[in-house]
C-alpha cells in the first residue's frame, strides 16, 4: 500500500552512529527530521560491535557498541525524530524523492534536504582476487561477527585472519574466547591495519601471531576450507618465490578494507572520490547535488564510532540549515580546492568556500611516521599545523583551519 | 634497569609505553615516557603488576526477539580471569526482556565486578517494549 | 528439532522396477531432454552427483547464445547450434528464462587478424547465420563505445542468457510434470539386465529399458563401462572474472577477439550478463583433476590484460569475483582446436545412448540435442505417446521483483507483503523471491541453489549483507538450525553449529 507523500525538511538515510547523530542534530535545530534504516534495530553496526572502546570522544567514558548505539538513538527519539527502521531505500531522486520498501509496504517521501549516512560494505574476496577454491567457510570479518554476535552461530573452529582491521582483530579474540583457536592473522602491508591497542588486547594477550607481509595465495578445499597457502611479499607487492607455508584451517575470515555503499548516491548523481570511494563534499558536507549531504562512513572510512557521529552532526546541521533555506554556507558554491599533499592520502572536504569562518579537515597520512609535523598551506603560508608524536594509516588526523586566512586552494601536507 | 615496551589500550590513541624501572615495579620506581596523558602511567604499572581486561560476551536470551544479549563487566577484571568469567556467563539464560544496564551476575568469578547487559532485548510477545 | 530433508533420504527407487527412461546428467543437456521427455507418457528418472541440478559446467560459462559461425558447415555442433539458437529462444519465451539478442562483436586488434574475420564470415554464412558484416572502427564504436580495434565482425544473430536460470527452468519443470530426478547420486557404472539396463550408483541402482548418457566431462568414461570404444574426454578448465553491475551499464553487446588459431576456446571475451554484470574468459588449460573449479591468481591478471587489449579503458577494479568451469573435449593437449559432438549409440547395446563431447556452444545446442535424441532416436526406435496439452505443467521462471515497474511492485507487496521485504541490497532480492527458491520443486535447500533461483549472494557484496538476513529468517521462521545451512551440499557446512549451545526449554 502507497501512502501519501510525506514531506520533511530533512531525511536521514541510515540509521548507524552517523545518521542517528544527524537526525539528532537537524531535528534540534527545528526541521522536521525522517530516518530512514534497514535494520530491524537502530544504529547500525555498532549492535554487532559488542567490544567496548566507543564513547571515549563523545561522552568520556567507555561504551561497548550497542551502549554507544542506545545513546543515540535516545538522542534522535528525544529530538522527535521520525524513526523508520526495517525499511530499505531504493532509490533516491536529486530532488529529494526517495523510495522505499518494507513488509507490507512500498512507500515513497520528499525532503529538501537528504543526509546519506549508508556506512559501508566489506571488501570481498572476489575483490581482492585470492586464487583457489571458493568453499564454504570463508566470511568477511564483519559477516562473521553478526552471525556470532547476533545469530549464536558457530562460524567455525580453525580460524586463519586475513588482514589486520580492527573488526578482525576484535573478532580473533572474540572466537578465542568462545572456544576457537585462531591460528593467525595475516597482514599484507609491511605493517598493522588495526589500531595498536586491538594488537596488544586481542592478538598478544592470546599470543595468536600476526605475519606481516605475507598474504594467503590459494585456499584449499573444494567443499569446506582445508588450508590455506600463504607466502610472504615483498616491496614491490610480488609473493616471495619459496617463501610459502600452509596453514591448516576450517575458517578463512577477511578483515581486508571497507567500501563506502554509493551505489544510490551514484543513482543520484553524487560524484565520487576515487581515493574515498565517497563522496566529494565542501565543509558543510554537501555533495555536487545540492541538498544532498554525506557523512560518516559512506563519504569515508573512518576510524572511529565517536568521530563519524560527529561528523554527522556537523553534516545534520548543515542539511536542517539548508531545508530552512538560510543560504548560508549551504548553498553557497564551495570552490576553493581542497588538495591532499605529500604523504596524505585524501582531505574531507574537498572544497572550501569564504562563507565559513573556518573549516575541520579530516584525513590520513599514506603510511606509519615516527614524529610528524602536518601543515595546511595556502598559496605560500601556512595557515595551520598540527605535530604528532606518531602518524599511522589506521587513524584519522583532524586539523581546523580560518577561511580568511585562506589564500587561494589548501593543500595538506606531512613531513 | 628493567625495561619493555606496552601499548596502552585505554583510549583510541594507543601510545606506545617506554616503561622502565628497578627491582620491583612500583609507583616510585616505574618510569613512563612516551604517554599522552596521566593514564598511561598507572595504566604502565598495572600492566606489569596486574595486569586488567574488560570482558564483553553475550548470554542467551530466551522468548527474546533476539537469542543473545551482550554483556560486559562493568570494570576491568584481572586478565587472567578473563576465560573463567566467561566459562562461568557460558550457561546462564535470561528472561526477554532484557534491558540495558541490568545486572547479570553481581560478583563475576570472584572478582568482585559486576556484569551488565549491555544491548537491550525485547520480548516476542511484546516487540515494542525492551 | 526435526532434521531438514536431505535429497539422500529419498530412496533409490528399486525392487526390480524399471523405468521407461534413465538419464545420467543434469546439466543443461540433461535438463532439456528431461523437459522434452516430461511432455510424453513415461517414466523417467535422472540422476545427478550434485546437490543440484546445473552444477557444473551448465553454470560455469559464459551464457552466449551462439550464431553458428565457428563450426564447420556439416558438422553436429554447426547443426545442433543452428537449430538450437532457435529452440532456446523459443523455450526461453515458454520458461521465462532471461535472455537478449545483443549481437556479438569479433575485434581485430590489427590488420593481421581481418583475414580470420572473413574466414568466420564464410563460415558463418555457410551455415545460414544472417547479418554478418566486417566493419570499421567508426561504426564499431558506433555498437560499443571504448573498444579498440581497427575491424570487427558483426553477428547480429547472437545474443545472451542465464545458463543457471535456463537449466533450472528447464529442470524444475520436469519434475512438476513427473520426472523423478535423484540428487547426490552418483553413476558409476552401466550393464545390460533382463528387459533393460542398470546404472549402479553411490546409492543403489536405478534400471531403465533406455540410459542416456550425458555426464558431461564424466560421460566419456562411463560410456566405457558398457561401450568400450567410447572415447576418452579431456577437462579443460576455463577461468572467469565478474565485474560489477556497474560495468555492465556501459557493455551493450558481446565482444571477443578473432579466435585464436589451435585454441582449446574462442578467447578471452567480454561479455554482458543478462543481469547486468560483465563477465572476462574464459582461460583455456588443460588439466587432469575433471571436478576442478580453482582459479589462478596469474590467470587473473591474464584474463584482465587480455580483455584489456580490446578494452583499453576497461575498470579493472570492479572485479567482485571469479569462478571456473570445466569443458568436455575430445581433443587431447597435444591435438588441441574442437572435437565435434558425439551422438552415439552403444554397438551392443543400441538403447544406451552417449552424449559424448558437448563443449561449446552445448548451451544454444542444448534444445536441439534433447529434440534430436528424444525424436531420431527414442521415437524413432518405439513411438513415445504425447500427454495432452492440458496435463502439461507449464512452470514459468520468476521475473526478478527488482525488474519490475513500480506500479507493478506496488501491487505484488498488496499481494503478499514479504514482496516488501528486501533481503538482499546488492541484487535486490525480496523475501517472497527467498521462500519461493527454497519452495523448488526439486527440494534443493542449498545456499548455492537458493543463489541460483533468487541471485541473493551473487551480488557484489557476496552475501555480506543478505547472508546474516537468510540466517536469521530461516532459523528464527523456519527452524533451521545452524548445521542446516550447506553451501553446495552436505560436505560443505556452512558452519560448526551453535556458538552457545541451546537446551531446548
Amino acid at each position: 500500500m502507497t501512502e501519501q507523500i510525506r514531506e520533511f525538511d530533512v531525511a536521514v538515510i541510515g540509521g548507524g552512529p552517523a545518521g542517528l547523530a544527524a537526525a539528532a542534530a537537524a531535528a534540534s535545530q527545528g526541521a522536521q527530521v525522517a530516518l530512514i534504516d534497514r535494520n530491524s534495530q537502530l544504529g547500525g553496526i555498532l549492535n554487532q560491535c559488542i567490544h567496548d572502546g566507543f564513547g571515549l570522544h563523545a561522552f568520556g567514558e567507555v561504551l561497548t557498541g550497542p551502549e554507544f548505539a542506545d545513546r543515540y538513538v535516545r538522542r534522535a527519539t528525544d529530538a522527535g525524530v521520525f524513526l523508520q527502521s526495517n525499511t530499505l531505500v531504493t532509490s533516491l531522486a536529486p530532488s529529494g524523492e526517495i523510495i522505499c520498501s518494507r513488509y507490507g509496504q512500498r512507500k515513497q517521501l520528499r525532503a529538501k534536504a537528504i543526509v546519506l549516512a549508508m556506512g559501508c560494505r566489506e571488501r570481498t574476496r572476489g575483490m581482492i582476487r585470492i586464487p583457489g577454491y571458493r568453499p564454504a567457510g570463508v566470511y568477511t570479518a564483519g559477516t562473521a561477527q553478526w552471525l556470532t554476535n547476533l545469530a549464536n552461530v558457530r562460524i567455525g573452529r580453525r580460524v586463519v585472519i586475513l588482514g589486520s582491521g580492527d573488526i578482525g582483530l576484535i573478532m580473533a579474540r572474540r572466537l578465542t574466547w568462545e572456544g576457537a583457536e585462531v591460528i593467525a592473522v595475516i597482514e599484507k602491508l609491511p605493517y598493522p591495519s588495526g589500531l595498536p591497542r586491538n594488537i596488544n588486547q586481542c592478538l598478544l594477550d592470546y599470543e595468536i601471531p600476526l605475519h606481516l607481509s605475507h598474504s594467503v595465495t590459494c585456499i584449499h578445499g573444494k567443499d569446506r576450507v582445508e588450508r590455506v597457502t600463504v607466502s610472504r611479499f615483498d616491496e614491490t607487492g610480488t609473493p616471495v618465490a619459496g617463501s610459502e607455508f600452509d596453514l591448516v584451517c576450517d575458517t578463512l575470515l577477511l578483515s581486508v578494507g571497507l567500501i563506502p555503499e554509493n551505489e544510490l548516491s551514484r543513482r543520484a548523481g553524487v560524484v565520487l572520490d576515487r581515493t574515498t570511494s565517497g563522496a566529494t563534499v565542501g565543509a558543510s558536507y554537501m555533495t555536487n547535488v545540492p541538498g544532498i549531504f554525506s557523512c560518516g562512513n559512506v563519504l569515508h572510512i573512518h576510524d572511529l564510532a565517536d568521530w563519524a557521529a560527529e561528523e554527522g552532526e556537523r553534516a545534520g546541521a548543515s542539511a536542517a540549515k539548508y531545508a530552512e533555506g538560510i543560504h548560508g554556507d549551504a548553498v553557497v558554491e564551495e570552490s576553493i580546492p581542497i588538495r591532499a599533499g605529500d604523504g596524505i592520502r585524501y582531505v574531507i572536504p574537498q572544497r572550501v568556500s569564504r562563507s565559513t569562518d573556518q573549516v575541520l579537515m579530516s584525513f590520513r597520512v599514506t603510511e606509519p611516521r615516527g614524529k610528524t609535523t602536518i601543515r595546511a598551506i595556502s598559496g605560500k603560508a601556512m595557515i595551520g599545523s598540527t605535530q604528532l608524536n606518531k602518524a599511522h594509516p589506521a587513524t584519522m588526523v583532524q586539523l581546523r583551519i580560518q577561511i580568511e586566512d585562506l589564500a587561494g586552494p589548501v593543500e595538506v601536507t606531512c613531513s | 634497569m628493567n625495561h619493555r615496551v606496552i601499548t596502552c589500550i585505554l583510549c583510541p590513541n594507543g601510545c606506545e609505553l617506554e616503561v622502565g624501572w628497578d627491582g620491583e615495579p612500583t609507583t616510585q620506581s616505574v618510569e613512563v615516557l612516551g604517554n599522552l596523558c596521566a593514564k598511561g602511567i598507572s595504566y604502565a604499572l598495572d600492566e606489569l603488576t596486574h595486569p586488567e581486561r574488560t570482558l564483553t560476551t553475550s548470554i542467551r536470551v530466551r522468548g527474546g526477539v533476539q537469542r543473545l544479549a551482550s554483556v560486559k563487566t562493568v570494570s576491568p577484571i584481572p586478565r587472567e580471569a578473563v576465560v573463567a568469567a566467561r566459562e562461568l556467563l557460558q550457561p546462564m539464560v535470561l528472561n526477554a526482556p532484557v534491558a540495558i544496564g541490568q545486572v547479570v551476575v553481581e560478583d563475576v568469578a570472584r572478582t568482585g565486578v559486576q556484569v551488565i547487559v549491555t544491548r537491550a532485548v525485547a520480548s516476542q510477545s511484546d516487540p515494542e517494549q525492551s | 528439532m526435526p532434521r531438514l530433508e536431505r535429497p539422500t533420504d529419498q530412496p533409490i527407487p528399486g525392487g526390480g522396477s524399471m523405468f521407461d527412461i534413465v538419464l545420467i546428467g543434469a546439466g543443461v543437456v540433461g535438463s532439456a531432454i528431461a523437459r522434452v521427455l516430461s511432455q510424453y507418457r513415461c517414466t523417467v528418472a535422472v540422476i545427478e552427483k550434485e546437490s543440484d541440478v546445473g552444477m557444473a559446467a551448465s553454470s560455469r560459462n559464459s551464457g552466449v547464445i551462439h550464431a553458428g559461425i565457428n563450426y564447420a558447415p556439416d558438422s553436429l555442433r554447426a547443426r545442433f547450434c543452428m537449430q538450437g539458437r532457435k529452440l532456446l529462444l523459443t523455450w526461453c519465451d515458454e520458461l521465462n528464462v532471461p535472455y537478449k539478442v545483443c549481437g556479438k562483436l569479433i575485434v581485430a586488434p590489427s590488420e593481421e587478424e581481418v583475414p580470420g574475420l572473413r574466414r568466420l564470415r564464410s563460415t558463418g554464412e555457410a551455415n545460414g547465420v544472417p547479418g554478418l558484416a566486417i566493419i570499421g572502427p567508426n561504426e564499431i564504436t558506433e555498437l560499443q563505445p571504448g573498444i579498440k580495434a581497427v575491424a570487427a565482425l558483426h553477428v547480429p544473430s547472437s545474443g545472451i542468457v542465464s545458463p543457471y536460470a535456463m537449466t533450472l527452468a528447464m529442470a524444475e519443470e520436469a519434475a512438476v510434470n513427473g520426472v523423478t530426478f535423484l540428487l547426490e547420486c552418483e553413476a558409476t557404472q552401466i550393464r545390460p539386465v533382463d528387459g533393460g539396463y542398470a546404472v549402479d550408483t553411490d546409492r543403489g541402482t536405478v534400471s531403465g529399458r533406455w540410459v542416456i548418457n550425458s555426464a558431461g566431462i564424466h560421460a566419456g568414461h562411463l560410456a566405457q563401462t558398457i561401450d568400450p570404444e567410447a572415447p576418452d574426454l579431456y577437462p579443460c578448465v576455463g577461468e572467469y572474472l565478474i565485474l560489477d553491475k556497474q560495468v555492465g551499464e556501459s557493455l551493450a553487446m558481446s565482444v571477443y577477439p578473432a579466435p585464436p588459431v589451435g585454441g582449446a576456446g574462442l578467447g578471452v571475451h567480454i561479455t554482458p550478463t543478462t543481469e547486468g554484470n560483465v563477465l572476462l574468459g574464459p582461460s583455456d588449460e588443460y588439466v587432469s583433476d575433471p571436478e576442478t573449479t580453482s582459479c589462478a591468481g596469474k590467470t587473473a591478471d591474464q584474463l584482465l590484460e587480455e580483455a584489456m587489449i580490446m578494452w583499453p579503458a576497461l575498470p579493472r577494479h570492479l572485479v567482485i569475483g571469479a569462478y571456473a568451469g570445466i569443458r568436455a573435449k575430445r581433443t587431447s593437449p597435444s591435438v588441441g582446436g574442437f572435437g565435434d559432438f558425439l551422438i552415439r549409440q552403444t554397438p551392443s547395446a543400441d538403447r544406451v545412448v552417449h552424449l559424448i563431447g558437448i563443449e561449446s556452444p552445448g548451451l544454444t545446442a542444448a534444445p536441439a540435442i534433447a529434440d534430436y535424441v528424444v525424436h531420431e532416436i527414442l521415437h524413432a526406435n518405439e513411438p513415445l505417446v504425447q500427454k495432452p496439452l492440458s496435463e502439461v505443467v507449464h512452470r514459468p521462471w520468476s521475473t526478478r521483483f527488482d525488474d519490475l515497474p513500480e506500479e507493478e511492485k506496488e501491487r505484488l507487496v498488496a499481494k503478499d507483503p514479504n514482496y516488501g521485504d528486501i533481503i538482499c541490497r546488492c541484487e535486490g532480492v525480496t523475501k517472497h523471491e527467498l521462500l519461493h527458491a527454497l519452495n523448488n520443486p526439486l527440494g534443493v535447500k542449498t545456499l548455492t541453489g537458493i543463489k541460483y533461483r533468487c541471485r541473493a549472494t551473487m551480488g557484489r557484496c557476496s552475501g555480506g549483507y543478505c547472508l546474516p538476513r537468510m540466517v536469521e529468517i530461516l532459523q528464527e521462521e523456519h527452524g533451521w538450525e545452524p548445521d542446516d545451512f550447506v553451501l553446495r551440499g552436505p560436505s560443505s557446512p556452512a558452519f560448526a553449529g551453535r556458538l552457545i549451545e541451546e537446551r531446548h526449554d
